[in-house]
């Protein structure tokens, strides 16, 4: 609960800082907004112990088969 | 019109002596932290030859970076994708990048929750030490690229303060019979150890794209660049060398942070003893340059790709998903070692050599000498 109302708290900070020098822009504000609820949500998934997809099993799916055949290619023939 | 918008939004420019520091640096970044690791555990006590075998390979690399900013003149890596591949396959591999940029940030950033944690206060939950170290990272990425290179050109001579110390206290405590015999399991390993090497030290300059186009003078910037990333990748083979021959190859190995480990060693007349916190120190200068270049080059690639008039506007929004996914790119250091040595190498040939390659030749066929001229003398004005 603290850690959700943590992550609104420090969400509403960085809107306050960013909000003066986005005034009249209206491509800036739709781009800072949406990353800023994505982090918010980001944080309060976190927090709630939601499970996140990680980046980086995509990357080892892709990477995997060639990264294995390197390895192995690369072994010291006994 | 977009090379305005980027000069108002930068402020200033920096010298080359600025970037060599720079790129000394984030050479050394978390190389020198969890690199002799995995090379230990790779070619075993040939590993210090693994790390010259990536020093060779990175010569290469760097070759090449040079060579595609020579034929992309002052142009950031979104620049040079677009010029290559037109708007939208150039957009989509700089989307690419730009999410690498953000997963690199976050590794380090994980790097560093876990050294902390590990070594230093454990008890500290670990979003806090990230927390606070990703705080330092966005404000000197707000304060923009001429304020980091001062900083990083202060911190240098501490830096090389600590590392003399380092290398001259523990010159002594060497067992040359660790590095025997030579060459025990052949040539392969030394590959896939180079490779490694190369790849988290050489290949991720690539980010460093971002930077190029905002030195004074290019033209002594190639040769400087190229310089400073062979001396840096040279400090890194000497801390691996230092590691095996004090601590020897199977400790090396099995060690998370096996330099940590070394200045534990430093041990003078039983007097100087425990220095490793302080020598820590030195990681922080290289890991926050790391970090914050990794950074800079996903907010500056994110704003390039959309446009925006300001690259600041996005940096503290970025921030809050940086940290999350720092938390949670890595559940475990188990998978840490699996992606670091499986994934991670050809994930970063294709991203530090594949691509920058097809860019460079698209490049070479596509540009004309007089154009290029043209468009670096439009850049130096």
């Amino acid at each position: 609960m603290w850690a959700i109302a943590g992550v609104i708290v420090i969400s509403g900070l960085c809107a306050a800082i960013e909000m003066p020098s986005l005034k009249g822009q209206k491509k800036e504000q739709w781009v800072f907004w949406l990353l800023l609820v994505l982090g918010a949500g980001l944080g309060i998934a976190f927090a709630l112990k939601v499970p996140i997809p990680n980046p980086l099993d995509l990357i080892a799916f892709l990477f995997k088969p060639i990264g294995y055949w390197l390895h192995n290619a690369l072994q010291p023939s006994q | 019109m977009k090379g305005v918008l980027q000069e108002m939004s930068e402020n200033g420019k920096i010298s080359v002596l600025q970037l060599m520091v720079l790129v000394f640096l984030y050479t050394i970044g978390t190389t020198v932290l969890v690199i002799p690791s995995g090379l230990a555990a790779t070619a075993n006590q040939d590993a210090w030859l693994g790390a010259i075998v990536g020093v060779l390979i990175g010569t290469v690399v760097l070759g090449l970076y040079i060579a595609l900013w020579i034929v992309y003149p002052g142009q950031t890596f979104v620049g040079i994708c677009r010029a290559a591949l037109g708007k939208w396959a150039g957009s989509a591999i700089a989307v690419i990048f730009m999410g690498y940029g953000f997963i690199g940030a976050s590794t380090v950033l994980f790097y560093v929750g876990n050294f902390f944690q590990t070594q230093f206060i454990p008890r500290t939950p670990i979003w806090c030490t990230v927390t606070l170290f990703a705080l330092v990272v966005v404000m000197g990425t707000r304060l923009g690229l001429e304020t980091i290179s001062r900083a990083a050109e202060l911190m240098l001579p501490w830096f090389l303060l600590f590392f003399a110390i380092l290398v001259i206290t523990l010159v002594p405590a060497a067992k040359y019979v660790n590095v025997r015999p030579m060459l025990e399991f052949g040539w392969k390993p030394l590959f896939e150890a180079g490779l490694s090497f190369a790849g988290t030290a050489y290949m991720p300059i690539v980010f460093l794209f971002a930077v190029f186009p905002h030195v004074k003078t290019p033209e002594k910037a190639k040769i400087g660049v190229y310089v400073t990333a062979l001396i840096g990748g040279l400090c890194v083979v000497l801390v691996t060398l230092l590691c095996i021959l004090v601590l020897g190859p199977n400790i090396t190995a099995r060690s998370m942070f096996p330099s940590y480990a070394l200045v534990k060693k430093i041990n003078i007349g039983n007097f100087l003893q425990r220095v490793e916190a302080v020598m820590a120190g030195m990681w922080f200068i290289t890991t926050y340059v790391k970090t914050t270049f990794y950074f800079y080059g996903g907010v500056t690639s994110l704003s390039e790709i959309l446009n925006l008039n300001n690259y600041r506007n996005v940096t503290l929004p970025c921030t809050m998903i940086v940290i999350v996914l720092s938390l949670i790119v890595y559940p475990d250091v188990v998978y840490m070692q699996y992606w670091d040595s499986i994934v991670f190498p050809p994930y970063i040939l294709l991203m530090g050599v594949f691509i920058p390659l097809l860019l460079w030749i698209i490049g070479l066929f596509k540009t004309k000498p007089g154009q290029n001229a043209a468009a670096s003398g439009k850049n130096q004005s």
